[in-house]
């Protein structure tokens, strides 16, 4: 339905539907449509994040939020990726794995907050392990059906080339044709991480999720919007720069 | 010049192979004995199973039955075989020059090497120009022309070639069997080559395998094998030319 639009155009639009939403937001906070106690001004947000940042609490649960959010989606992916290709690599593992998986995969990583509470206690490792989690079964099955759908004829020309060794076909065949697939599956990890991020943090783990609830029972509203911007701006840098390198690996294809 | 190779072990030999997939046989008892520089040309009706024998004689699928020996071992800076595809499955993620280079990986050859014995055949199909290319930017008889550059860069003792020119127009047809002609002469290699175009096949052959004889419920075989005794230069202008197609011809349609 956007082709008749040109690029400028697009733009206009969207800039236009997104100042009218704040605008329509904030007039109708001042013609008392809206009770303030509800929802701050939208006006007042830059003050607030200012504020925030001149306390340096902003850095802080930023810088905190951002290690363990880190952590869990490196070992998430790593982990998710590696059991995912294996699993599509090799049969007997495959086999072995498969009820497991069954098992765990309909678990929800906010079910394992017990468990990680009682493993970890209540600091940022039990955080990452949540995080972890979910990233672990995106990538696990991005990089499944991945690796599992490479056509036998790749193979066969890697064999004909004298590249049927184990690893020269994993490295050759296996791994770049389902680089697709696999960069897929983290781009969507480094997203689905984010939105376990602050839940994890809501039982007194320090970061982003904390500061929210401490706004909340003070009805601070004005921060709890200042921090779910500041969620929405690091996905979207996050998955800038992943588009980024994920358009590089990709530029063999069209 | 086929007669020093006669003299020579074979570079390959097939005793009675039979071919299937799951419970259908497709193909059975077919023969073939291969010494250096020789060229046999195998040709049959569409669906006959001239890709899967060629895909059995290359070990790339197991016979059935039957026995299939390429005796000659890779050297450090060439491969036995090496097998251009019906389809030219390029690797996509590989620019035109590393996709010749596969088969160069492993060998004892530095980079620099590499890149020259890839350089080499990409220029004899016509194509170095476009040797960093990727292959989705190249039309579907370009990639064939890599896919053969490729087979050719590991120097094999035997080259299987399954309808390697049935993407190209006229002329660089022309001049590309010109040059298996020439490669012929010029390497040790011996070329297994399928098509279905007959006069390509009497005309670059020293045999013609016909393929054939498939009924619902009888595997294909081999029905005929022609020798080619005309000489390789000027061979389309002989006069033994034009009846040896037409009896090829005659043996495909009988069966
Ligand atoms: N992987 C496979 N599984 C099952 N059957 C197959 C497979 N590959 C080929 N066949 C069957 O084997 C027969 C021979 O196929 P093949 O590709 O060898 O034919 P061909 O002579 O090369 O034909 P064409 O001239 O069209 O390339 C066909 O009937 C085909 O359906
Ligand atoms: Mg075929």
């Amino acid at each position: 339905m956007t082709e008749g639009l040109t690029r400028a155009q697009r733009t206009l639009y969207s800039a236009l539907g997104l100042i009218g939403f704040l605008l329509f937001w904030e007039l109708s906070l001042r013609s008392g449509l809206l009770p303030g106690s509800l929802v701050p001004l939208p006006s007042t947000i830059p003050s607030v994040l200012w504020l925030e940042l001149l306390d340096g609490i902003w850095f802080e649960v930023v810088r905190s939020s951002l290690s363990h959010y880190s952590v869990g989606v490196l070992l998430g992916s790593i982990l998710g990726i590696t059991v995912g290709m294996s699993a599509a690599l090799l049969p007997r593992f495959n086999a072995a794995h498969a009820w497991l998986a069954r098992l765990l995969r309909p678990i929800p990583p906010l079910a394992w907050i017990p468990f990680a509470i009682i493993w970890f206690g209540i600091n940022p490792s039990a955080a990452a392990f949540i995080i972890s989690i979910g990233v672990f079964w995106i990538n696990y099955f991005a990089s499944y059906s991945a690796v599992h759908s490479v056509g036998p004829g790749y193979e066969e020309v890697a064999r004909a080339f004298g590249q049927q060794r184990f690893l020269a076909r994993l490295t050759k065949v296996s791994l770049p044709a389902a680089a697709p697939g696999i960069l897929g599956g983290l781009r969507a990890g480094l997203g689905q991480g984010w939105m376990t991020v602050v839940a994890a943090e809501l039982f007194g783990i320090p970061g982003i999720g904390q500061r929210m609830m401490e706004a909340s029972s003070l009805l601070a509203t004005d921060i709890v919007v200042v921090y779910m911007l500041t969620i929405a701006a690091l996905y979207a840098t996050f998955d800038f720069l992943f588009m980024l390198v994920q358009r590089r690996l990709l530029r063999w294809q069209s | 010049m086929t007669a020093s190779g006669m003299t020579s072990p074979p570079v390959l030999s097939a005793r009675n192979v039979s071919l299937g997939f799951a419970g259908t046989s497709i193909l059975a008892g077919v023969d073939l004995t291969l010494h250096p520089q020789e060229f046999v040309a195998i040709v049959g009706a569409s669906g006959v199973g001239k890709s899967t024998l060629l895909r059995a004689l290359a070990g790339l699928l197991a016979p059935r039955s039957g026995r299939v020996e390429i005796p000659a071992a890779n050297t450090p800076d060439t491969r036995a075989w090496s097998m251009v595809f019906q389809a030219p499955r390029l690797f996509p993620w590989r620019r035109v020059r590393s996709n010749v280079e596969l088969g160069l990986e492993g060998l004892t050859l530095t980079r620099a090497e590499r890149r020259r014995r890839a350089l080499e055949p990409l220029a004899l199909v016509g194509l170095d120009e476009l040797a960093e290319r990727w292959p989705r930017t190249l039309s579907g008889g370009q990639q064939q022309r890599v896919g053969i550059a490729r087979a050719l860069a590991v120097r094999p003792r035997v080259l299987f070639m399954d309808e390697p020119f049935s993407a190209l127009d006229a002329i660089t047809r022309r001049r590309l069997q010109q040059e298996l002609v020439d490669l012929r002469r010029r390497t040790e290699a011996a070329i297994v080559f399928v098509t279905h175009d007959i006069e390509e096949a009497v005309l670059l052959a020293d045999r013609v395998m016909v393929l054939g004889g498939q009924a619902p419920d009888r595997p294909a075989g081999v029905v005929q094998t022609f020798e080619v005794p005309l000489p390789l230069d000027e061979r389309r202008d002989h006069p033994g030319f034009a009846p040896l197609v037409q009896q090829v011809e005659a043996s495909i349609g009988n069966h």
